[in-house]
């Protein structure tokens, strides 16, 4: 625990040296293009202790917001919008900043959509187009406009909307929400577990993915339980036995954590491939300070609230 | 057989949106010409991956007598994701080789640059699938084009109708590129050889996983597109094992026990097909890529290594690239 503990102190010591000074992460620390993803998981990692750090994060989050209410994907991408909208509002509502964007930031995630959601593509996909097994009625959130839904957009948005505040439009907000968790439960694969979306294509069943997997069950932590859960957690213990990834196994971490299942084993092992020191990507840095700080406190995608 | 009424409109309409996505590929909207008068491909044998492969490969790169003295040379291999006994990325192997001889060649620096597809966990990849240590152990650089600094770049063709895509900054600056593909059949595009191989320089953190942008504004299209924006400067094609089938992520290993060189993408890959018993001008971005990307007639390739020698059975492929395969009297004039 203690070198849990220690070994997290440096990776927020290093998160806090890689700040750019506009006050966002790049991916790779050795560019400086402030990217979203990076900078959510990094705001969400930080102690409440890191004041400063904190709040530049906060208002580098609050000016790259879009005129639409979306977030781009990195500083100075095209205005029209990206599917880390999701994260970015759950990185600022896990820090209590609301106010306008959020309303902002929540309309635009009601009105964005996967394109099979469409009535031309629907027809499509039900008629001509049918090597990837999937309902388009279920259907959840892009990685950016006018493309279909995928797996880890539309997880983020779930969090994002259910975990939002103050919000109006409850109504539609739930019946995105629930449409998302259908579309999940649709593209799950055979054997339990997510990919980035294609649970069979041409008849084969594709293998999951650790780290969409874990975003996916975080995302339906107070969803009552069923065997798309069930048989995805299982499948993301047995994976874990052999994932030496820093990325995929604090993903792991948080996921198994949030659903009380044991991970001292796997921290430990992310302990032993972790080294902030010579960490080159931001994002990784991040996710593997939240596995790591989750042993003594509440992890921050198992807050119910 | 009996066509009811809704197959046949089904039917006539799919062959109206076929045709008229045929004529308007065909029409010029490539505002680059890298096509080269002739062009030079080398079929290397291999028989196995095994450390032969750097003296294979030097011996098949002299014949081209390549200048990147003083170069930044950017290997980039195909990685997909990883399942054991799949032969579905480029092997790692191979690339150390390639790094190897371009070192000796004398370029200034080399690195290895991919942006997966399908799977975020880059490193998952690399640790997986042995590049992460054969890279450690030959101290080459690796560069996740995934999550790279992001340059907007006008396209050199407009097939897609896209104006521009932010592409990696590691890609862009390099000076010598090289496409390093395995051969695959591939369900959506029927095949990916080193065209195909270039998506992994559009960023997942821009485009997402999949970069699915590429999939709504037509594959064959967003191939011509990104190939004529980053120029292929040479290909070193892993026919080791190849794969057929379904591929790129289910098919089956297909000994080829080859490897293709070529300062030509197009020449590259309608050499690569012809290996493959696959007609290359009937594979739409090879064919619309010979009007300005490189090669693809035998009477403009100078093969100076082996000649091309088509196997009896052709690759199998999806149902919908079955007309790619050349059986018969077919093969025998191809």
């Amino acid at each position: 625990m203690r070198h849990t503990q220690q070994l997290n102190h440096v990776c927020v010591q290093g998160l806090i040296d890689r700040q750019l000074p506009e006050g966002g992460w790049p991916f790779s620390s050795h560019t400086t293009q402030s990217a979203i993803e990076p900078t959510a998981l990094a705001l969400l990692a930080l102690p409440s202790s890191s004041v400063r750090e904190r709040d530049t994060a906060v208002r580098f989050l609050l000016r790259t917001q879009n005129a639409n209410g979306s977030w781009p994907a990195f500083s100075g991408d095209d205005a029209g919008g990206s599917g880390l909208t999701g994260l970015a509002l759950f990185a600022l509502n896990c820090c209590r900043a609301q106010g306008m964007m959020t309303n902002r930031a929540v309309r635009w995630l009601l009105e964005s959509r996967g394109r099979e959601s469409h009535w031309l593509w629907k027809w499509k996909f039900r008629t001509s187009d049918r090597h990837v097994r999937f309902d388009p009625d279920k259907f959840g959130w892009p990685w950016m406009p006018e493309t279909a839904s995928w797996v880890v957009p539309t997880a983020y948005s779930i969090l994002a909307l259910k975990y939002a505040r103050g919000i109006s439009q409850q109504d539609l907000v739930h019946l995105r929400i629930r449409g998302g968790v259908e579309m999940l439960y649709d593209r799950v694969c055979p054997a339990g577990g997510w990919n980035a979306g294609n649970g069979v294509v041409y008849g084969f069943p594709l293998a999951p993915h650790p780290d969409a997997t874990a975003l996916a069950l975080l995302s339906l932590l107070n969803e009552p339980p069923n065997h798309f859960i069930t048989s995805s957690l299982d499948w993301l213990e047995r994976r874990a036995e052999t994932c030496f990834a820093p990325w995929s196994l604090a993903w792991t971490i948080l996921a198994l954590d949030a659903f009380v299942r044991p991970t001292e084993l796997l921290t430990d092992r992310l302990c032993s491939v972790v080294d902030p020191a010579k960490a080159n990507d931001c994002a990784t840095l991040a996710v593997a300070s939240l596995a790591l700080g989750r042993s003594h406190g509440p992890s921050i995608f198992g807050v119910n609230s | 057989m009996n066509v009811d009424r809704r197959a046949f409109l089904a039917g006539s309409l799919g062959l109206t949106v076929g045709a008229a996505t045929t004529a308007l590929l065909e029409k010029r909207k490539y505002h680059v010409i890298r096509k080269q008068l002739r062009s030079r491909v080398a079929i290397l044998r291999a028989e196995s991956y095994s450390h032969d492969l750097e003296q294979i490969l030097r011996s098949g790169l002299d014949l081209f007598q390549l200048d990147v003295r003083g170069k930044t040379v950017l290997l980039k291999p195909n990685l997909v994701d990883f399942i054991s006994g799949n032969h579905i990325n480029t092997h790692p192997l191979l690339v150390s080789a390639a790094a190897e001889c371009f070192r000796r060649l004398g370029a200034k620096s080399v690195l290895i640059g991919e942006g997966p597809g399908h799977q975020r966990d880059t490193e998952l990849v690399l640790l997986e699938s042995g590049f992460a240590e054969e890279l450690r152990q030959q101290r080459v650089p690796f560069v996740d084009l995934n999550r790279d600094e992001l340059v907007m770049t006008s396209l050199l063709a407009s097939y897609t109708g896209m104006k521009h895509l932010w592409l990696p900054r590691t890609a862009l600056g390099a000076d010598f590129v090289v496409s390093m593909p395995k051969v695959k059949t591939h369900h959506w595009s029927g095949v990916t050889l080193s065209m195909k191989n270039m998506f992994g320089v559009v960023p997942g953190a821009k485009y997402g996983w999949p970069k699915n942008i590429l999939h709504w504004k037509g594959i064959q299209e967003s191939i011509l597109d990104v190939c004529a924006t980053v120029p292929v400067h040479f290909v070193i094609a892993d026919a080791i094992v190849a794969t057929e089938g379904d591929g790129p992520l289910n098919g089956h290993p297909r000994p080829l026990n080859r490897i293709v060189l070529a300062d030509d993408p197009v020449a590259a890959d309608a050499t690569c097909a012809r290996l493959m018993g696959l007609d290359p001008t009937r594979i739409t971005h090879i064919r619309i890529g010979a009007q300005f990307l490189g090669n693809v007639c035998n009477e403009r390739i100078d093969q100076v290594a082996e000649a091309v020698c088509a196997p009896a059975n052709p690759f199998e492929v999806v149902p919908e690239f079955e007309h790619l395969r050349v059986t018969g009297s077919a093969q025998r004039d191809s």
